[in-house]
């Protein structure tokens, strides 16, 4: 961050947190996902706060940061484990993109880490058990809300929404997929009946929920939250393509399978499950695009180059997973 | 002429084992995730130079759309023919990218 921008933003936290003295003692970029900039600003007072704006080439599909400040906000309040939203700018003109800021929490996130460690999240069955009253948390908040309006009108069918959505995205790309397509039809044909939709976070996954050794400490990456089925979050988080090679264990490669299901409550394991090949054909589709960001030279990067290289393990996932349910 | 030997699969190969067994020690631990990556595609890319490439044979497009609307579900004449070909190419595919993906 140059001088400029930082006298800039100086400035303006001086006026959002009503304090005339404030003075940001040190900002750094902290390591951030391929959407978003994340800087760690330590402020007069002892305030450790993080920063989160946006990166120059950004997914269609996510979040604005001003959404992601009500998505935040709406967690909170509803008991979720997540830093504190403090101030939303929408002004551009600070840093070249809208930009929020929330406390900092402390913690380690990275997934091969969580997964080869047994004390994190206060152990594997603690932890998976937390992170289940976690997700019953999030999907507490159910539409109408006026301060989530930009997540649109919920899908009656949130299953079947799910396949259309898929399928556009796949209409969209370069290249055909009929493995793709194959799962896709699977699931249309086993499609479990409707369910009301509630917010679901869409991406609450190991590497995305940050821990120390005495539990979560907070659930992070909100931009692509959406109304469906709460299973899908269950789904996504017990799909063998987020384990980071702990197989194992089935809730993230970090606990069992039933701990997580005694966390959350009431659970369709058969909803789940289909939640589970939902979550390798639509991890494969993230997967073509990011691909396709290096291909097209919007963002020339080896790991989304390399990104691009896992489809193919996927789809192979997808075809057994297929294979296995049309013979049960 | 021939291209001259060695071929791309074999220069990949030795210049990653150089990257992996000389530099890699060498560098500070924050490019080491770096370096490895570069190893991960320099590992795809001679796999890739030795196969060749992994299409669908026919028609991809309207095997995805037939496959949409439902001609090779379960049941159909055209199923078992349909899960074989799909099986074949991902494999191939996986034998490039993702090797390990792959029973044993």
């Amino acid at each position: 961050m140059d001088e400029a921008r930082r006298a800039r933003l100086a400035a303006w936290l001086r006026e959002a947190a009503g304090d005339a003295s404030l003075v940001i003692d040190h900002a750094a970029l902290l390591s951030g996902g391929a959407i978003q900039q994340n800087w760690a600003l330590d402020v007069s007072g002892g305030r450790a706060w993080v920063l989160r704006t946006d990166n120059a080439a950004t997914l269609a599909v996510s979040h604005g940061r001003a959404q992601e400040f009500s998505l935040l906000r709406a967690a909170h309040a509803a008991g979720v484990t997540v830093p504190e939203p403090l101030f939303l700018c929408e002004d551009a003109g600070i840093l070249g993109a809208p930009f929020f800021v929330m406390t900092r929490v402390a913690g380690t996130a990275a997934g091969h880490r969580v997964v080869r460690s047994e004390a994190l999240g206060g152990g594997r069955e603690a932890c998976v058990r937390a992170l289940g009253r976690e997700l019953a948390r999030i999907h507490s908040i159910t539409p109408p809300r006026a301060d989530l309006a930009f997540l649109g009108t919920p899908p009656d069918d949130p299953c079947r929404a799910f396949v259309a959505d898929q399928r556009a995205a796949l209409d969209r790309q370069r290249t055909p997929r009929p493995v793709l397509e194959w799962g896709l039809r699977h699931l249309e044909r086993t499609a479990p009946p409707p369910i009301p939709a509630v917010l679901v976070h869409n991406d609450f996954r190991t590497g995305n929920i940050m821990l120390d050794e005495a539990g979560v400490t907070a659930v992070l990456d909100w931009e692509f939250a959406l109304w469906s089925d709460p299973h899908a979050d269950l789904g996504w988080l017990c799909a063998k393509c987020w384990r980071f090679g702990n197989d194992a264990e089935e809730a993230g490669g970090i606990g069992p399978r039933a701990a997580l299901y005694e966390g959350y409550g009431s659970v369709d394991d058969a909803r789940v499950r289909w939640w589970e090949l939902a979550a390798h054909i639509r991890w494969a589709s993230i997967a073509v695009d990011q691909a396709e960001r290096h291909i097209s030279g919007v963002e020339r990067s080896l790991e989304l180059a390399l990104t691009g290289h896992m489809v193919p393990g996927l789809e192979w996932e997808i075809l057994r997973m297929v294979e296995a349910r049309d013979a049960a | 002429m021939p291209h001259e030997e060695p071929l791309p699969a074999d220069l990949l190969a030795t210049a990653r084992d150089v990257l992996l067994n000389e530099l890699l020690p060498a560098l500070p631990p924050g490019k080491a995730l770096a370096a490895r990556m570069v190893a991960n595609a320099m590992a795809i890319a001679a796999r890739a130079a030795a196969q060749g490439d992994g299409a669908v044979p026919g028609d991809a497009r309207a095997l995805a759309a037939a496959i949409r609307a439902g001609a090779h579900d379960p049941g159909m004449p055209g199923h078992a023919q349909a899960a074989a070909l799909l099986d074949d190419v991902t494999r191939a595919r996986c034998a490039v990218s993702a090797p390990r993906a792959l029973p044993r």
